[in-house]
């Protein structure tokens, strides 16, 4: 935006500055931008600053006002009068944050929310890692096909599969498609952790496959050989040699997984009936249950979200660069 | 399979027995076809128990009308996707939401095609919020990775800041915007309000201002995704390309205009799809901003009315898997032109 009036001024001074012989300071200040290249550097840096530090305040004001929010007493919140445009906490109380893990037992859900999102990486590095071996070192008829439809998936809707898996974590019969033939009654899974663990696998599996199979491919040959000379079986040499030297894509591929089932919302809120932790309600049961049931608490509120927030914020600065490397990896490469 | 094995074990040369033992020397005898068709079945049960099964059984649901608590369902055939389209079953969907917009009608005055209740449809809500979201991600987000493919000193905390929105929970990005316009706590309100960007009074449960809001929200939390994509494109652009245009004596704009643009838009293209595919899905936002019933989108309306008429919600997510799948089809296109 800055830039446009930036050249609009330019323009308009240049036009100026022909018909007049007496020149402003603005004037000469745009004749230096244009003939000095000097200080046309200073300008392009300017302005260079002048963007980043917009994208940062945008990116970070709304952590600031949670801040704000958590650390005003709940009265003066009612209250209203923040003094804009300089918006900065009404009084000083950190005991928000003790009083959040009081009201109700926040950090049960925390808590199902790290278990539920271990569990999935766990199960998910497994699978890709067996399926980043076969796509990323194996040839096979059908490798290519498979891959594609393997991506078809992690794109559909979880919508679109909600209902029958609803009925079948319900206890009710799966039933073969078109047939009709019950194949077997599953046992009630809502309100365990399968009921949210088995579609948080499927949904986040492909991208782990596709970080894998990168990084998988990389590996020479010539390591694995010698491994199995050595005698160890295909496998062994999958989870001995080839997974260890790909360190860091493995961390790449777990650090996406957990976060994305952290963030979960579609089944995380479906699954747990009740929003209650001991239906293994993560997260955002937890953050649900402030805004329904203590829904004039906002300080607690904002408390809850910074504590929930937290735990995230601090794996993206560690693992920011495995973070960028993965999603660009993921989501262009292949 | 491996008690075929077992019997024919003692011939081998290994010493060792036993199920274990023998199921490892069978797999080492499997070709290679074998063998990765036999590391993929974990892949395939996982994939086909939660993704295939879920999908072709709501379809086969949506054949049906079963209405909860009013016995066993009912074949109506193709009823349930005709009645979205004829408004019929509008009545099951949530508040005032419809499937399609209402009456469009067509006459001189500005802006000429006049749509009535486009904000009710869930339609209608769904593919606006996502072109205008993915627009401005798309922009943004170019910003941004235009500033993170500078050399300059703290680029890695700027790049750090820019990231945490997209990992942040939904739950949480909707909280943050909850309390923004909530009428209790929000300053947002009361500033927006003069300007008649959004409602002065109950913001939330207001249809346009709770879809602005929502969008604003999406793009906030999403940027950075974008921003990342297009950097990684940045960054693949040979460096010596700027050289040879500075030598040429071209501007900055220039650069940008016949360097960087044509070099990023492949990058570009696949990023859009990635990121539309990915907005039309919206639900949680929604759900914890605002609600279902204000601001209806395909997935909310799933949500909404697969407690009380299980086929009619088949009908909406299949329809829904249906608009997504077309934009998959171009990812997959794209894909494929690529030579997978």
């Amino acid at each position: 935006m800055s830039g446009e009036t930036q050249t609009q001024t330019q323009t308009q001074t240049q036009a100026q500055s022909q018909s007049e012989t007496e020149q402003g300071p603005l004037a000469n200040w745009t004749q230096g931008v244009i003939s000095d290249p000097d200080q046309r550097s200073l300008l392009y840096r300017a302005l260079f600053y002048a963007i980043t530090i917009f994208f940062l305040v945008t990116t970070l004001f709304p952590f600031y006002w949670l801040l704000v929010l958590a650390l005003t007493p709940n009265n003066l919140i009612l209250a209203g009068d923040w003094d804009l445009p300089f918006l900065r906490p009404q009084g000083f109380n950190p005991q928000a944050f003790v009083e959040v893990f009081e009201q109700i037992p926040f950090h049960l859900y925390v808590f199902n929310s790290f278990v539920l999102a271990t569990m999935t990486t766990i199960i998910v590095i497994i699978i890709a890692s067996l399926a980043g071996y076969v796509f990323g070192r194996l040839e096979f008829p059908g490798r290519g096909p498979l891959m594609l439809a393997i991506l078809m998936v992690s794109y559909f809707p979880p919508a679109a599969f909600l209902i029958p898996l609803f009925e079948a974590f319900t206890g009710n019969p799966v039933v073969a498609p078109f047939i009709g033939v019950e194949l077997f009654t599953p046992p009630r899974l809502v309100n365990t952790p399968g009921a949210m663990v088995l579609p948080f696998s499927a949904l986040f599996l492909p991208l782990s496959i596709f970080i894998l199979t990168t990084f998988y491919a990389q590996i020479p040959d010539g390591l694995e050989d010698a491994a199995r000379v050595e005698g160890t079986t295909r496998l062994g040499a999958l989870f001995r040699v080839i997974m260890p030297l790909s360190a860091p894509g493995v961390a790449t591929a777990a650090v996406l997984t957990f976060i994305a089932v952290y963030n979960e919302y579609f089944f995380s809120s479906i699954m747990a009936l009740g929003n209650e932790p001991q239906q293994w309600s993560p997260l955002v049961g937890g953050l649900l249950q402030y805004q329904s049931l203590y829904s004039t608490e906002f300080n607690l509120m904002a408390a809850a979200s910074i504590v929930g927030v937290l735990p995230v914020v601090i794996l993206v600065v560690v693992a920011q660069e495995r973070i960028v490397s993965g999603l660009t990896a993921g989501a262009l490469k292949e | 399979m491996s008690t075929d094995e077992q019997s024919s074990g003692p011939t081998r040369e290994s010493r060792r027995s036993g199920p274990l033992v023998a199921i490892t020397r069978w797999m080492e005898n499997l070709g290679e076809t074998g063998f990765a068709y036999l590391l993929l079945t974990p892949v395939f049960l996982l994939l086909g128990a939660i993704a295939l099964y879920p999908l072709l059984r709501t379809f086969e649901l949506s054949l049906y009308t079963n209405i909860i608590g009013t016995g066993g369902p009912e074949f109506v055939g193709f009823d349930h996707y005709v009645s979205l389209l004829t408004g019929e079953s509008d009545q099951w969907l949530p508040g005032t939401s419809q499937f399609l917009w209402g009456d469009v009608t067509v006459d001189g005055a500005f802006p000429f095609v006049h749509v009535q209740g486009v904000f009710r449809s869930a339609l209608a809500v769904t593919l606006i919020f996502a072109a205008v979201s993915v627009f401005f991600e798309t922009l943004i987000g170019f910003g941004q990775a235009l500033v993170l493919d500078q050399e300059f000193r703290g680029r890695s905390w700027v790049r750090v800041a820019i990231i945490i929105p997209w990992a942040i929970p939904i739950v949480i990005q909707g909280m943050i915007f909850y309390l923004m316009f909530h009428p209790s706590t929000g300053f947002a309100t009361e500033f927006l309000a003069n300007y008649g960007i959004v409602a002065q009074n109950n913001t939330l449960n207001d249809p346009a201002s709770s879809l602005l809001i929502v969008t604003v929200a999406d793009i906030w939390k999403t940027s950075a995704f974008m921003a990342l994509l297009i950097l990684a494109g940045l960054q693949s652009i040979d460096r010596s390309l700027y050289d040879v245009a500075k030598v040429a004596g071209a501007s900055r704009w220039q650069q940008f205009r016949l360097i960087t643009f044509p070099l990023i838009l492949p990058t570009l293209g696949i990023a859009i799809l990635f990121r539309t595919i990915d907005a039309m899905r919206i639900y949680g936002l929604i759900d914890s901003v605002s609600s279902c019933t204000v601001v209806p989108s395909l997935s909310c309306m799933v949500v909404a009315t697969f407690g009380s008429q299980r086929g009619l919600a088949s009908a909406i997510a299949f329809v829904t898997a249906i608009i997504i799948g077309i934009a998959v089809l171009g990812v997959i296109y794209q894909q494929y032109k690529e030579g997978l």
